[in-house]
């Protein structure tokens, strides 16, 4: 026995002299080019966050990284630097998050950092960076009270609920939609665009014949389904996330409920949702707002996706667009100011940016350049149908049977 | 509401609680006769899932054919995980009150283990695949057909489960271990043979439960801990040992759960089924049907 602590520990010192040769190594290469940008975040690989996190966030921050340092690194100022990305898992835990940006900006003092998952991520978050005077551009927050923060550090890349909203109840009122039933997830994201619902159908002359909650999790929507099949709404709308964007849609196919329109928030803009649907997809509708179709950009930044991480990984619809022009925003203010955090702050802030989405640009934390939009399954392809001017297809309407 | 439409309503509570009661017998043979709490149930059924749908995915099997694959499947690892951990548990445990503390210890750990492992091996995404989708109608009511052949397997293994304990040799050696474990093993029954046997089967059910729910459900690695919690209150409700108490908790909870949701609310579902759940700890607490 008394050996074994021994050898152990041998072996340790030899992967310890390994490593730091291996670390050694390998930044003398780099460092005689330049010193590396070290990027700091923390992202959920474990948890309920994850099934968003990892299609929408982390793969598009590993492949800008990948392109950049691909190019020679990130350009600062006129001079190329490779990137450093310093991540780790946040469990998706708030208080593991927000200690984990505390010592990435506090102790280690990383030189920038990229966004944590979801709105309940953000929200804890983006106070702190503020603090910490660090520019924060958050992909996939979607919550009124975030912007209502007023945080000169923070900067919302998605679409906010109410133009969301806004696009989607003037599409259906454009369609001569008269009624309407909405379920919605019970948290800040259902809530809010629950709230902002209500608001723009105010004056519309459509009328919600049912509107439900229901919690994060839930196993079964039939019974509210099925009560609501009973009152043949023109539309419904589904406040929802993923895992119940899916349930919903393959439970009113179950029981037949097909009204003319038929809505899912997150995760209907997903690879997934066509894979699990299949010919059923055609004609839902959900949040989105690009395709390959959008821009030059938005193909080129599509095929290095499926490129990189395969055909059966394709970036999703909403916001995996948002995150890929918040990193486009980042590329270009660090390329212009530096490193210097209060400079690219004001960059983001004052500036209108091209991005693969179109200009986007900010009043205090929200992105106003680019409008609420709605998008439509279309033979396997998930098209922008409204508003007209960023439209890839037009509309199908009404919807097809489920098949 | 129309008499078609309670129809509709209740059957597709018992569509729920057919998998709640699958999910509860196994938890049920491990905890009732082993006094095993195994947290770490759920995570098992979701492993069922992600064979079944990995074999879909990559090798184009269909997923009836993994049924008895993973019952098979799971059931050989509940046996190597009885013979690694609980065995060894049993050996070193002063008593039956120490045995269950420590072996819920060890199933929170088992839990994190398997989870983990599911993560690294497949990723945090969300997975799914298109079977049996296409609805059939039942009078007037429509169903999923994966929904169907759930309920149907459901009652057809507890059923299996229900009968095999009553009118076999080996099922009354089970019921006497848990009746008197001491008294048991006085006439001979033996344990060492069939505390793993049926661990393994507990194991093998959950695995079954996680193929049927990957037809119907989308899958992710947490997928399982909420049925863990479902099946505990189920027991409770059944009674710790009693196998028609989980089939018959485990349907009712189903269908309480449905009615509550259509007449108030899905997100006043949990404070119903916990509701239940502290009403018979309460009044009844061995269970509505147990009789003692």
């Amino acid at each position: 026995m008394s050996q074994k602590p021994a050898a152990g520990l041998k072996r340790r010192t030899l992967v310890q002299a390994a490593a730091a040769s291996a670390a050694l190594g390998f930044p003398a290469i780099a460092s005689a080019q330049a010193a590396p940008v070290r990027i700091g975040y923390t992202m959920a690989r474990t948890g309920p966050w994850t099934t968003g996190a990892q299609v929408s966030q982390e793969p598009n921050y590993l492949l800008w990284a990948e392109q950049q340092n691909a190019a020679g690194g990130l350009l600062v100022k006129g001079v190329r630097r490779p990137i450093e990305l310093i991540a780790s898992d946040d469990r998706s835990d708030i208080e593991t998050c927000v200690r984990s940006y505390e010592k990435l900006m506090g102790s280690d003092k990383v030189d920038l950092i990229l966004a944590p998952w979801g709105s309940n991520a953000n929200f804890a978050v983006a106070p702190l960076a503020n603090r910490f005077g660090y520019p924060l551009l958050g992909p996939t927050a979607l919550s009124r009270r975030l912007i209502e923060m007023k945080l000169p550090y923070f900067f919302s890349l998605l679409q906010q609920p109410a133009p969301m909203m806004n696009a989607l109840v003037d599409m259906l009122k454009a369609q001569g939609v008269r009624t309407m039933t909405a379920i919605y997830v019970d948290d800040l994201f259902g809530l809010e665009n629950y709230a902002a619902l209500k608001v723009a159908l105010q004056g519309t002359g459509i009328s919600l014949l049912e509107d439900k909650s229901y919690p994060l999790g839930v196993k079964d929507l039939s019974p509210v389904l099925r009560s609501m099949k009973d009152k043949q709404p023109d539309a419904f709308v589904g406040l929802t996330y993923p895992p119940d964007t899916i349930l919903a849609s393959r439970q009113a196919k179950e029981i037949g409920f097909n009204p003319k329109f038929f809505y899912g928030s997150v995760g209907t803009a997903f690879q997934l949702y066509r894979n699990v649907m299949a010919a059923s997809a055609e004609g839902v509708l959900g949040m989105g707002s690009w395709n390959s179709k959008s821009s030059p950009a938005a193909k080129a930044y599509f095929d290095a996706h499926v490129k990189k991480f395969g055909a059966a990984k394709e970036p999703d619809r909403w916001a995996s667009g948002a995150t890929w022009a918040g990193l486009e925003i980042l590329t270009a203010a660090v390329a212009k100011v530096g490193l210097d955090k209060k400079a690219i702050r004001d960059f983001v802030a004052a500036g209108t940016h091209e991005t693969l989405l179109g200009k986007i640009r900010f009043a205090g934390s929200e992105n106003i350049g680019t409008p609420g939009t709605v998008g439509q399954w279309q033979k396997g392809e998930f098209e922008v149908v409204w508003p007209k001017a960023n439209a890839t297809a037009t509309l199908i309407a009404p919807k097809p049977n489920w098949v | 509401m129309s008499l078609g439409s309670w129809a509709e309503l209740i059957a597709s509570g018992l569509i729920t609680g057919g998998v709640y009661a699958l999910v509860a017998l196994g938890l049920n043979l491990q905890y009732g006769l082993m006094r095993i709490l195994n947290i770490a149930h759920g995570e098992f059924l979701m492993l069922g899932a992600f064979l079944t749908w990995a074999a879909h995915e990559s090798l184009g099997w269909s997923p009836l054919l993994m049924l008895p694959v993973s019952f098979l499947l799971l059931g050989a690892l509940g046996l190597a995980i009885h013979r690694l951990v609980f065995r060894r548990l049993t050996l070193t445990s002063a008593n039956l009150d120490v045995f269950e503390a420590r072996g819920l210890m060890v199933s929170f750990g088992l839990m994190f283990l398997v989870q983990n492992f599911a993560q690294s091996v497949w990723g945090g995404d969300l997975r799914g695949y298109d079977y049996l989708a296409e609805p059939v109608a039942i009078g007037g009511a429509q169903f999923a057909g994966n929904k169907l052949l759930l309920l149907g397997l459901a009652l057809v293994i507890s059923g299996a489960l229900i009968a095999l304990l009553r009118l076999t040799l080996l099922g009354k050696g089970v019921r006497a271990l848990m009746q008197s474990p001491t008294g048991a093993q006085l006439v001979g029954i033996d344990t060492e043979r069939l505390h793993p046997l049926m661990f393994g089967l507990g194991l093998g059910l959950s695995g079954l439960a996680g193929c049927l729910l990957s037809m119907s459900y989308t899958i992710s690695p947490g997928m399982g801990e909420p049925y863990t919690v479902t099946a505990l209150i189920v027991i409770t409700l059944g009674g710790f040992g009693s196998m028609t108490g989980a089939l018959v908790g485990g349907l009712g909870l189903g269908v309480v759960e449905a009615l509550g949701m259509h007449f108030s609310n899905p997100s006043l579902k949990s404070l119903l089924s916990y509701g239940i759940f502290i009403a018979v700890l309460l009044w009844r607490p061995n269970g509505l049907f147990t009789r003692k």
